[in-house]
């Protein structure tokens, strides 16, 4: 992962509070994952400027599970080491859902207050 | 998705592989990392570089690993489960250190929590009554009597004309014993009050109903309500009793309700029957000519947010006015009204008493605290080393004081469940000992209430020896192998035991002034022989309910002719000398024996104009009397045989009375007028004076009358027998009891020796004086011991001076010198602190006390001898031990 050269990211205790979460679900609802592939995954969507501190990643990750939006499972990796793959459940995909609602809505009010945007109605 | 959550949540509670979790959890961070240090080396940095950069970008694995291991649920019972066996580990390792702080914490607590069942009720509990906090006592007070009372006159006019209370009621001014007429008569207490009365205390009946107020009057229909322990003792909860009749001292009356098991009388006084009080509403016009009224105890219910403050200045101009219409001017300035609030008249000076054994005890509850604090922070220091060691490999502050805390729980909890063993013992042994006149006493029990407290006792303890060693941060310095112990809570420690010798010196000064008062209480001349007289109290059930002189028994007899004949049986028995009576025995008497001294009209004399001097106590006797209690008679000749059948009354004088009344002159052969009747008096004798105020109040003037053979005589004050014997109390009871039987089978009849009754008086100083005194033993123990540990570890940690100065030539009384030296600094500061609060303190005693100043120099004197002996002792053991230092040992252990 190259970064020797890299603007100061935000690190994710400056995302907005939830936004970690919606983003672990939205990157494991292509495909399941382990921890490392989520963060790079992310790192690279987001052309490096969100960069997932890795402090935070994991007890996201156990916390999403204990929630039942996530399952895991041991499995080989692509450089074929034991790994732990996360997935999303059902719960989890509605849950994406909501957030994604909720996101768009936020962000929408945010944009109206910031007055980039006419109010649609 | 809430049961899916569930059932992961479960899943996780009881899946039990938290070991195998925390590998896989290991094991998913290791391969992260690997990852991590994998894309830096394809980017061509060096293996070692890469690692370290990778690290550096996952930040504190330990940290990650605990945060994410705290997502799952429940991870908080396995530190705590962790804690605990690590705690218990410790503990097994060290039983000295683990007894002793159990041992300390049980006996603090568990006094505490005795104490506080027993002063629950005199000073917090609620009273069993709807607002309790706004029921009051109303009426008059005077000097006779100290608590208040109402008179019908009065009674009327303030209920029909107050404002500040939403109800106001009123019952008889006491129980009066009847007989329950069943298979087996059963003498009971009856009282009588007011319909108004249980609706004002906002009781309702178990069963049945109240009173009707058409019930409540003079020829109404008879009805009684019951209590619950009669209902259960005699009619097996029946609930068929409503309606029955019952007959009390032989009249049937119709039960219509049965009291609540809690319900209890505002006066405290035991009852089983309640009738109606049916006052004659044409009383008012009877007291103002009679100008006393009926007596009665009044109660009464304030309105919402009116303080007695306000009750009270609403209520003088009434009062005023009412004093105006029935009492006679003169005497008008010795009639006060009295209003207080229920608890204040039920527990009256008790409640100093209650507050002195609640604050002695909490004190050494405060003791037994500094001491497991000290204790605690001893074994501190001895683990510092360990617990900076793991904060050093990542454990968090948080985490170290968890670990304190839950071992100082854990030893509270424990020392809590002793605590409450002994409690329960230590109740049972004030029970035991428990005088009559502490209230509530004998139905003080550890329930939820009592053992809420011991729990939060616990844990404020708990918390805070647990938090002292808890609070300082690891220090790294603690790791090196040079650590020595340093003083870094030692100024705590010292200031601890400086407190603790100073609130002991409180509580032991406290005990010492009662102890001497309790002492001089039982050696004062009581101006009575007590040993080897005994009383006797015999109830006439015929002739119970009225006992007018006159009145005639069953058998046709007067109550005259029964005592005389009971006083003629005992005269016959072996081994029995005088026998006399009296109506009641010093020391002691009660109001209803007394008379106000301006009543004594010296015939030739002006009548005292003193209006207030005082009370005079009066008693009926006969000749023997003075005999059988070896009062000496110093002038005259004392009442005679003779004199007893005579129509004429004779009169004997305290040497008191004689000298107020006849100041330098002779009173034999004078005469004194009792009352406006007329009647009067001579005076035949003058007898030494004899304690009749009780043990601990001012000696009172005395008259004895004397009870002729006339039947009048024999009525009111109803006569108790006294008499002398050189026989064993269980050898004479046996036969009077059978001779009184022999003449009124149905008779009760009590028999007790003088030195009983004498004894039963002391009994509330006596059980102040034993439970402070257990108190002030058990802290100052405690504070001796804490001492002891204090100085013995300031000695310890010494030993290196001490083999330097051994081996520099300093001999043994040197080093005796420098250990007790700093012990006897902690205790001059501590006893000098202790003396000054003791000295503001026991003054809050001074009425408690008799015939000793709560400043006592020769007690406090004596109290701080005494600690100074016991603490210097306690640091003469480490001195020698440090004595014993081998100097070439204490430099090796270097």
């Amino acid at each position: 992962m190259p970064r020797s050269v890299q603007p100061p990211a935000p690190s994710s205790s400056d995302l907005l509070q939830g936004t970690l979460d919606l983003l672990i679900l939205k990157t494991l609802a292509l495909e399941p994952m382990h921890g490392w592939g989520v963060a790079l995954r992310i790192q690279q969507v987001s052309k490096d400027a969100l960069q997932i501190g890795q402090g935070s990643l994991y007890p996201a990750l156990h916390r999403l599970e204990y929630r039942g939006w996530i399952v895991s499972e041991w499995a080989s990796s692509e450089n074929n080491r034991r790994a732990k793959f996360y997935s999303l459940t059902a719960v989890g995909r509605k849950q994406l859902d909501t957030e994604l609602a909720n996101w768009d809505r936020m962000a929408e009010a945010i944009a109206l207050v910031l007055g980039r945007r006419e109010a649609t109605l | 998705m809430k049961l899916r959550e569930l059932l992961t949540k479960l899943r996780f509670l009881f899946a039990r592989k938290r070991a195998s979790d925390l590998r896989d959890l290991d094991e998913e961070l290791r391969f992260h990392v690997e990852q991590s240090v994998q894309a830096y080396v394809d980017e061509g940095i060096a293996a070692k570089e890469a690692r370290r950069r990778a690290l550096i970008d996952f930040g504190g694995v330990t940290r990650t690993r605990e945060a994410a291991y705290e997502q799952w649920p429940g991870w908080w019972m396995e530190t705590v489960l962790q804690d605990v066996r690590y705690a218990l580990r410790g503990f097994r390792r060290n039983p000295v250190f683990t007894v002793t702080v159990i041992v300390t914490l049980a006996l603090g607590i568990g006094a505490t929590t005795a104490v506080f069942s027993v002063v629950d009720r005199i000073l917090f509990r609620s009273l069993p009554y709807a607002h309790d906090d706004r029921i009051v006592s109303i009426g008059l007070s005077q000097s006779l009597e100290k608590q208040e009372f109402m008179l019908g006159g009065f009674f009327y006019e303030w209920r029909d004309n107050q404002k500040p209370f939403e109800a106001m009621a009123s019952q008889s001014t006491g129980p009066t014993s009847c007989v329950l007429a069943e298979s087996i008569p059963t003498q009971l207490n009856c009282i009588s009050a007011q319909a108004g009365f249980l609706p004002m205390l906002g009781i309702l009946p178990v069963l049945g109903r109240n009173f009707l107020p058409e019930e409540d009057r003079p020829n109404g229909p008879r009805v009684a309500l019951i209590t619950y322990g009669l209902w259960k003792s005699h009619y097996g909860l029946d609930p068929r009793i409503l309606n029955r009749l019952i007959t009390v001292d032989g009249s049937p009356m119709r039960v219509v309700g049965v009291l609540p098991k809690e319900f209890e009388l505002p006066t405290l006084q035991a009852a089983d029957v309640i009738m109606p009080l049916a006052l004659v509403e044409a009383e008012k016009q009877r007291t103002q000519n009679g100008g006393i009224g009926q007596p009665m105890r009044a109660f009464a219910r304030l309105k919402p947010r009116v303080s007695i403050t306000q009750a009270k200045a609403e209520m003088e101009p009434l009062f005023i006015h009412t004093q105006e219409t029935f009492i006679p001017a003169e005497v008008r300035k010795d009639f006060h009204l009295s209003i207080r609030s229920l608890r204040d008249r039920q527990t009256e000076d008790v409640q100093l008493v209650a507050w002195v054994l609640l604050g002695s005890v909490l004190a050494v509850l405060l003791i037994a605290c500094a001491n497991v604090a000290s204790l605690m922070m001893a074994r501190g220091a001895a683990r510092e080393r360990e617990l900076a060691v793991r904060s050093a490999l990542g454990a968090s502050r948080g985490r170290l004081i968890r670990q304190t805390l839950t071992e100082a729980f854990l030893l509270s909890m424990v020392g809590a469940t002793a605590g409450l063993a002994l409690a329960q013992g230590l109740l049972m042994v004030f029970i035991a000992m428990a005088p009559t006149s502490v209230p509530f006493l004998d139905k003080a029990h550890l329930d939820l209430r009592t053992a809420g407290f011991t729990v939060l006792l616990a844990l404020v303890s708990g918390v805070f020896f647990g938090l002292i060693p808890a609070l300082q941060k690891p220090r790294s310095v603690a790791l090196s192998a040079r650590m020595t112990h340093s003083g870094r809570h030692a100024f705590l420690r010292l200031g601890m035991v400086v407190g603790q010798i100073a609130i002991s010196m409180i509580l032991l000064s406290g005990a010492a002034l009662l102890l001497r008062s309790f002492q001089k209480m039982e050696t004062q001349n009581l101006g009575v022989q007590t040993r080897g007289v005994m009383t006797a109290r015999i109830s006439l059930p015929g002739v119970r309910t009225e006992p007018i002189a006159g009145l005639v028994s069953k058998k046709g007899q007067t109550q005259k002719d029964i005592f005389l004949q009971v006083e003629a049986a005992v005269r016959r028995l072996p081994g029995v000398g005088a026998v006399g009576w009296s109506d009641s025995f010093p020391p002691g008497g009660g109001w209803q024996n007394s008379r106000m001294y301006s009543d004594f009209a010296v015939v030739g004399k002006s009548r005292s104009s003193e209006r207030s001097g005082g009370l005079v106590r009066l008693r009926g006797v006969t000749p023997d009397y003075f005999r059988a209690l070896n009062i000496p008679i110093v002038r005259g000749g004392g009442f005679t045989e003779e004199e007893r059948g005579s129509s004429e009354l004779f009169m004997v004088l305290s040497r008191l009375l004689a000298s107020r009344l006849f100041p330098g002159e002779d009173p034999i052969g004078r005469r004194i007028g009792m009352g406006s009747d007329g009647t009067t008096y001579t005076v035949v004798g003058v007898a030494e004076n004899v304690r009749n105020g009780g043990l601990s109040e001012q000696d009172i003037p005395e008259a004895y009358w004397l009870r002729r053979n006339v039947a009048e005589d024999w009525g009111v004050p109803v006569p108790v027998m006294v008499f002398d014997t050189v026989l064993a109390p269980a050898t004479v009871s046996p036969w009077v009891r059978s001779q009184i039987a022999h003449l009124e089978p149905m008779a009760p009849i009590e028999i007790e020796t003088l030195n009983e009754r004498v004894s039963k008086l002391a009994d509330r100083p006596r059980f102040e004086t034993a439970l402070l005194g257990f108190f002030a033993l058990t802290g100052l123990s405690m504070a001796v011991i804490g001492l002891y540990g204090v100085t013995s570890f300031l000695a310890t940690q010494r030993t290196q001076e001490i083999g330097v100065r051994m081996a520099l030539g300093a001999n043994r009384a040197d080093i005796l010198r420098l250990i007790v030296h700093e012990g006897a600094r902690l205790l001059l500061l501590g006893a000098a602190i202790g003396v000054s609060a003791s000295l503001a303190l026991t003054q809050l005693l001074k009425s408690l006390l008799f015939d000793i100043g709560p400043r006592d120099p020769a007690t406090l004197g004596a109290v701080t001898l005494l600690l100074a002996v016991v603490a210097l002792a306690a640091t003469l053991i480490p001195a020698r031990s440090a004595m014993q230092t081998d100097p070439m040992e204490a430099l090796r252990c270097e």
